[in-house]
């Protein structure tokens, strides 16, 4: 029998698999000052950007994920560092309204300066930190789990072993009634027949198969044939040899459930059951789309390695095979290689990751978590040169 | 004005002394700061290097090529995570076909994230044992000027620079401080004279300092503290602040460590 699922409770309902606090710049240049706040503090957790207000093609893109990632239920509080323009404060409102329950503000032109920021914000952070510690896990249903799968520098084995371990633990989160999503378009680009047939309507499966159009055609209006830049070199040297073979592959995570719907980027995952989201491959931004969607606990297949994790969303690293889950340990939380191996059978690893999935969520820390590894990037569809 | 410089062989005569570990893609760049804290070097977070297409990937090495070829680099490590689109080796070979001072390693083949992070600093030690800076004079300043900001005049200041030998580059094509600090590194200006948009906070660039000037704007006025000059600030208190910028002193946003890398994009992340 399982072990029991814990949680943390949010007011309006939602759970979160951790409690951070997170500090989060609303603008470029308080970047710095939130990552010292963090570093000086008893935990706090920051993150960096690239966005300086601009308002062009990708704002409401900007402003949804930036939004979302604040108001992800593993954040217990949100200190936002804000210059206070109009645009940035509608970020915290809107982040309340996806349902941010503490949202601390530490206005730069109220304050004064950096430095009194830096300061004010470390007493916060350390109060607000306190007070986390003081709320406690208490029994949670499955539903709380909201299930990013992800994959990311993948190798002739990804298909074979981590991807469909995976499949086998989404399918049984999924039945159980927790939430899965799978994402990354790029990377299911050919594949997109077989996962539109599984979808629980017909409208859902067409919806899969021209969510994958839009995105060619978005590629193929800037002049460039997917074709001829997926599968990435990486990949290629792991020994995939066309992007339709590395899409079956990477399909393989989301198992055989029947999809429920489609999302677009970072939209909220409320519901249980099994989807699939819009987003780019790009590791860092897909992760940041999934933390802004509300996604609590991610599960990253890899057959090259990789570091990479969130800020607030404990990242699971399964690796593809036993070569490089041996040479890179300290980035991989469990090595699917042993079913190629011949030491395990698919359904052995499946019940693995299953069993890893419930401790994390309960509070163990990834490899990813443990190393700090924060990466946050927004992701862009327009030019951001002219502005 | 009399200026301090250090010799960067190839790369020129820089005025600040920085070891810069490169992040050749996002994956690797909290390698890089970990590696940075322990040898007191420069870097910076970024989300390149990976899931891009198109001209961005030649854009995006050039970017990284010129900010490793600037002169107030001493020398520069790579670090790159392995299986990305913009390879480290590729990237670091490029850079040492101009500057010696260059080393690459990767994280997917130095034993994972602390096998990659002792490496890092071995390397990073090394370079700067190999490659030692001896201090010289600086025969010419270049001057970056960012005018976000197009209602500030600065006619008065750049003849006034002009006068005594400094060559200056304006960079008013984008009303973000963050690309024209891209531009003027391209440009290897040694200090930049950031003029923000009324409505922008002072910003900062890695590697190259930034003496931020206010204009009189209401957000301004608040933060006045954060800036290094105020708006009525004369030419000549403008020229002594460089001076001593020039010279070592740090400015606002480069004690606070402030500066992060806008690299502009052309096509959408895949």
């Amino acid at each position: 029998m399982s072990k029991e699922l814990t949680a943390f409770e949010r007011s309006d309902g939602r759970w979160g698999l951790r409690n951070h606090v997170l500090i989060l710049p609303l603008h470029s240049a308080f970047s710095a000052t939130a990552r010292k706040i963090a570093d000086e503090s008893n935990g706090a957790v920051a993150v960096s950007h690239d966005w300086s207000g601009e308002v062009d093609g990708d704002f409401d893109r900007i402003v949804k994920t930036i939004s979302g990632f604040a108001a992800n239920p593993n954040n217990f509080a949100t200190i936002f560092i804000t210059i206070g323009t109009p645009n940035e404060l509608g970020i915290i409102e809107l982040a309340r309204k996806l349902g941010l329950s503490k949202a601390e503000v530490l206005n730069v032109a109220e304050l004064g300066s950096m430095g009194k920021i830096a300061e004010i914000g470390l007493q916060m952070a350390n109060s607000l930190l306190k007070e986390a510690k003081a709320v406690s896990r208490i029994s949670a249903p499955w539903s709380a789990i909201k299930l990013g799968q992800e994959c990311g520098g993948s190798d002739a084995l990804s298909g074979i072993t981590a991807n469909p371990a995976l499949g086998v633990a989404s399918d049984r989160l999924v039945e159980l009634g927790a939430s899965s999503v799978l994402g990354e378009t790029t990377e299911i680009l050919g594949a997109e027949h077989l996962l539109a047939a599984r979808a629980i309507t017909p409208e859902i499966g067409a919806r899969i198969v021209e969510t994958v159009a839009r995105y060619e055609r978005s590629i193929n209006y800037e002049g460039i044939d997917m074709r001829g830049a997926q599968p990435s070199r990486g990949n290629i040297e792991g020994g995939l040899t066309t992007l339709e073979e590395k899409s079956l592959g990477a399909a393989k995570k989301a198992g055989s459930a029947q999809f429920s719907g489609v999302f677009e980027f970072a939209d909220q995952v409320t519901k249980p059951g099994l989807y699939f989201m819009d987003t780019p491959g790009h590791d860092t931004e897909q992760l940041t789309g999934y933390g802004a969607g509300g996604i609590n606990i991610i599960v990253f297949t890899t057959g090259r390695g990789t570091p990479t994790g969130s800020a607030i969303v404990p990242t699971i690293k399964v690796a593809t095979n036993t070569t490089m889950a041996d040479a890179i340990p300290d980035l991989i939380d469990l090595n699917a290689g042993t079913i190629a191996d011949g030491l395990k059978t698919l359904s052995d690893v499946g019940g693995e990751l299953f069993d890893l999935i419930l401790e994390v969520a309960n509070g163990q820390l990834t490899k990813a978590e443990k190393g700090l590894h924060h990466e946050f990037s927004l992701s862009r569809m327009y030019n951001t040169i002219i502005r | 004005m009399s200026m301090k410089g250090f010799d960067h062989g190839n790369r020129g005569i820089g005025i600040r002394n920085h070891q810069l570990i490169l992040p050749s893609v996002v994956c690797s760049t909290r390698v890089s700061s970990r590696i940075a804290k322990e040898m007191d070097a420069i870097t910076f977070a970024h989300q390149h290097g990976c899931g891009f297409i198109g001209n961005d990937v030649g854009r995006i090495t050039d970017f990284f090529a010129a900010l490793a070829n600037h002169p107030n680099v001493s020398s520069t490590l790579v670090v790159g995570l392995g299986c990305e689109t913009l390879q480290g080796n590729e990237l670091a070979a490029k850079l040492l076909s101009k500057n010696k001072s260059t080393n690459y390693l990767v994280t997917q083949e130095s034993g994972g994230v602390q096998g990659t992070v002792n490496s890092g600093v071995a390397a990073a030690t090394e370079l700067k044992a190999k490659y030692p800076t001896p201090q010289v004079v600086l025969p010419r300043l270049h001057l970056g000027i960012d005018l976000s900001d197009d209602n500030i005049k600065v006619d008065e200041i750049v003849s006034a620079l002009t006068e005594v030998g400094v060559d200056i580059t304006v960079a008013a094509s984008h009303k973000n401080s963050g690309l024209n600090f891209s531009d003027l590194m391209e440009a290897g200006v040694h200090v930049i004279l950031s003029f923000p948009d009324r409505n922008q906070p002072p910003s900062g660039f890695p590697l190259i300092p930034t003496i931020n000037v206010a204009s009189g704007s209401p957000l301004h006025t608040a933060i006045s503290q954060d800036f290094d000059l105020s708006a009525d600030s004369s030419p000549e208190e403008i020229m002594e602040k460089i001076n001593s910028v020039v010279n070592g002193e740090l400015t606002k946003v480069e004690a606070i460590g402030a500066g992060e890398i806008i690299a502009g994009r052309e096509v959408r992340s895949v």
